[in-house]
């Protein structure tokens, strides 16, 4: 059987939406595989819908605004863009390949629009069918994206992202323009531990294990294993199972 | 001459404090400058104190609230000395408070701030064991409890003075300069832990299981970082074999401090007894070269922990410590009593960290016009040991020696009565 990926398509109202209308009057012929979810804004689309398009079994999301500087919102396009660019990094933190693409189309570009969705289905078809539908690795990489879900609902990263371009661009509360380059470390930073708290969350989320456990379960060193202990525990996302001789085992006792 | 009726003290610790209390109770008013963010110093890290095995912040913490209260003190935190004029009995201060970037009155102490800063620091109280955030407060239980703003970390995102709903927080807050009027002053600043990182043969830094024992204090303390649990960096689980290591950086010529910082031999038994109490399972044992028990009844303490817990002294220098690769696990080697060198395996090595004198000892001498000592402790004579070379400018605590919190206290109210003594005979008040 061919391989026809699922594709999920997010398209702003007032640009790339009226470009597929335009691609579909004018009778442009393109692949069938994108399913269309129409949004005000390519900033309306959160991160965390992309994770969970992919923990359903989608094989590719495709997030369509105007082009820079044409937003209806003035700068919803800006925001979307340093919110895919955060995405596809905590995506390639858990090893998903690239599924997700961000494009312009205008309301005009109804040939662009067509372009666009057969470049990314041939992509997305010469990358194969979503991990996600493999048996063997599934429940490794449903783990991995509930991660990645719970990473972006976490408040500290949505907060980074959110005045990330106010502080590189305009400016913070002191007056100073932080460099994109220290700021980017920051963030890369917070998503590297936030992703590896919630990974340690998952596997500890039904049974109690200790940390050298858990450090080969996700493979980080245990000592760091431990420090995402220590701030989960003052989180109170995270407390002491049990102690078995000198092993001392943690659990996660919240629903996140 | 106008002599005035008020008096400096500089450190907040235990030493500050006890001097504050004690000045403040006979009806002088009282500045008690602390450079941190709490007053408390030291001792608010202890998990417990010797010869008693108090908890040390549940004896200290009704004191930091007394502090805090007492209406003849007023409390200056992020507060150094600049400058200093004038005679004993009538000098003029000259302090700088480092901005909070928040207001200290309309600080409720609620946190919530903390909850929103999405930066991510490490925590200097738990000695670097977990996390804070860029707007933080010390610990707990500090006093006075308001929240600070770390500059250097602080990325200025503004969401702190968007959720405080105390309307605290002040970005454009600048330093303070206040200038006082004193008729005498209190050194207390305290002492600095030896940095064992600057020797290599500990490993300290290197070598994840290697801990000083202000970490160690942090590890078994409740409010510290594992809630109590002993568990060590390497990999979380229970060292049921602990090493504690004498002498780093006392009694060492070569990489340290010549003299003996009298509080280790103490703190190191104190610790090991602790450990053993957390849990049975542990097996703790001490190296040194001898045991300084100095105090009433702490020779007893000593034979408590050796008898009663079972803890093994070994008479032996360490030279060197070495780390197996797979478990992160120490080797020592040691001389035996039989005089063969043998090897033995632990999963956690303490180092018992000696007290330098405080960084900030030669600076503020320097300011005070007042002598140092030939190891930067501050000079004093055996018969006036809370008198500087200066009139009108006292001293308590670690600053003019190491000493234990007992004899601090000592000190700390000394002090107070060499200042009452002092105002009674230029007769003023």
């Amino acid at each position: 059987m061919v391989f026809e990926p699922k594709i999920l398509g997010f398209l702003c109202n007032w640009c790339s939406y009226a470009g597929a209308d335009l691609a579909g009057v004018s009778r442009i012929q393109y692949p069938t595989n994108v399913r269309v979810i129409r949004v005000m804004c390519s900033g309306r689309v959160d991160p965390v819908f992309i994770a969970e398009a992919f923990m359903n079994g989608i094989d590719g999301v495709l997030v369509l605004g105007c082009h820079l500087g044409d937003c209806h919102y003035i700068s919803g396009n800006y925001e979307a863009e340093l919110k895919m660019k955060m995405l596809s990094k905590t995506l390639s933190m858990i090893n998903f390949s690239d599924r997700v693409r961000l494009d312009w189309v205008s309301a005009s570009e109804g040939n662009r629009f067509a372009q666009i969705v057969s470049d990314f289905t041939e992509h997305i078809r010469k990358l194969g069918p979503s991990p996600v539908k493999n048996k063997k690795v599934k429940k490794e990489i449903i783990d991995n994206l509930n991660a990645v879900k719970f990473a972006l609902c976490d408040s500290r990263l949505r907060s980074l992202v959110a005045r990330q371009r106010e502080l590189t661009t305009d400016g913070n509360v002191y007056g100073e323009i932080i460099p994109t380059k220290e700021f980017e470390e920051i963030l890369n930073n917070a998503i590297e531990n936030e992703i590896t708290r919630h990974k340690i969350l998952e596997k500890i989320k039904n049974e109690g294990k200790s940390v050298p456990d858990i450090a080969k379960e996700i493979n980080v060193e245990p000592h760091k294993v431990l420090q995402h202990i220590v701030t989960l525990r003052a989180r109170g996302l995270v407390d002491v199972d049990q102690i078995n001789e000198e092993i001392p085992t943690f659990i996660s006792i919240k629903e996140v | 001459m106008e002599k005035i009726g008020s008096v400096l003290v500089i450190g907040g610790g235990i030493a500050g404090i006890q001097a504050s209390m004690d000045l403040a109770d006979s009806g002088f008013k009282v500045y008690l400058a602390e450079s941190s963010m709490s007053i408390g110093g030291v001792m608010s890290q202890l998990d417990k104190t010797f010869p008693t095995n108090d908890c040390s912040i549940c004896i200290l913490a009704p004191k930091l609230v007394a502090a805090g209260r007492h209406e003849n003190i007023t409390l200056l935190i992020n507060t150094n000395l600049e400058k200093i004029e004038g005679n004993p009995g009538n000098f003029t201060v000259g302090l700088k408070q480092n901005s909070l970037l928040l207001d200290q009155e309309k600080c409720t102490g609620c946190g919530v701030c903390a909850q929103e800063c999405p930066v991510e620091a490490i925590d200097s109280f738990n000695e670097g064991l977990s996390n804070r955030a860029a707007i933080s407060v010390k610990f707990p239980q500090a006093v006075p409890l308001v929240f600070s703003i770390d500059q250097d970390l602080c990325i200025g995102c503004g969401f702190c003075k968007g959720v405080c709903k105390a309307k605290a927080i002040d970005y454009t807050l600048e330093d303070k300069f206040t200038t006082l009027n004193v008729g005498a002053i209190i050194l207390a600043v305290g002492f600095d832990e030896y940095d064992p990182g600057i020797v290599q043969q500990y490993g300290y830094g290197k070598y994840l299981n290697v801990v000083t024992s202000i970490e160690f204090e942090r590890i078994l303390s409740a409010s510290g970082p594992h809630s109590g649990l002993i568990l060590r960096p390497s990999d979380g689980i229970i060292p049921k074999k602990i090493a504690f290591l004498q002498c780093v950086g006392s009694r060492d010529k070569k990489h340290g401090a010549e003299y003996c910082s009298s509080i280790c031999c103490m703190y190191t038994a104190k610790e090991a007894v602790i450990a053993k109490e957390h849990m049975e399972i542990i097996e703790p044992t001490i190296f040194s070269m001898d045991v300084r028990a100095v105090g009433k009844d702490f020779d007893k303490y000593i034979e408590r922990a050796q008898d009663e817990y079972g803890i093994r002294y070994i008479r032996s220098r360490i030279s060197d410590i070495k780390e197996i690769l797979e478990t992160k696990d120490l080797i020592l080697h040691f001389e035996n009593e039989e005089g063969k060198v043998v090897s033995e395996v632990f999963n956690l090595v303490v180092l018992a960290v000696g007290a330098l004198p405080n960084r900030s000892t030669k600076e503020l001498a320097k300011k005070l016009n007042i002598e140092l000592n030939g190891y930067d402790f501050c000079k004093t004579k055996p018969f006036s040991p809370v008198e500087t070379s200066r009139k009108g400018i006292y001293v308590c605590g670690m600053i003019s020696e190491p000493k234990d919190i007992p004899e601090t206290v000592v000190e700390a109210s000394a002090a107070a009565g060499a200042v009452n003594i002092f105002y009674l005979m230029s007769e003023i008040l």
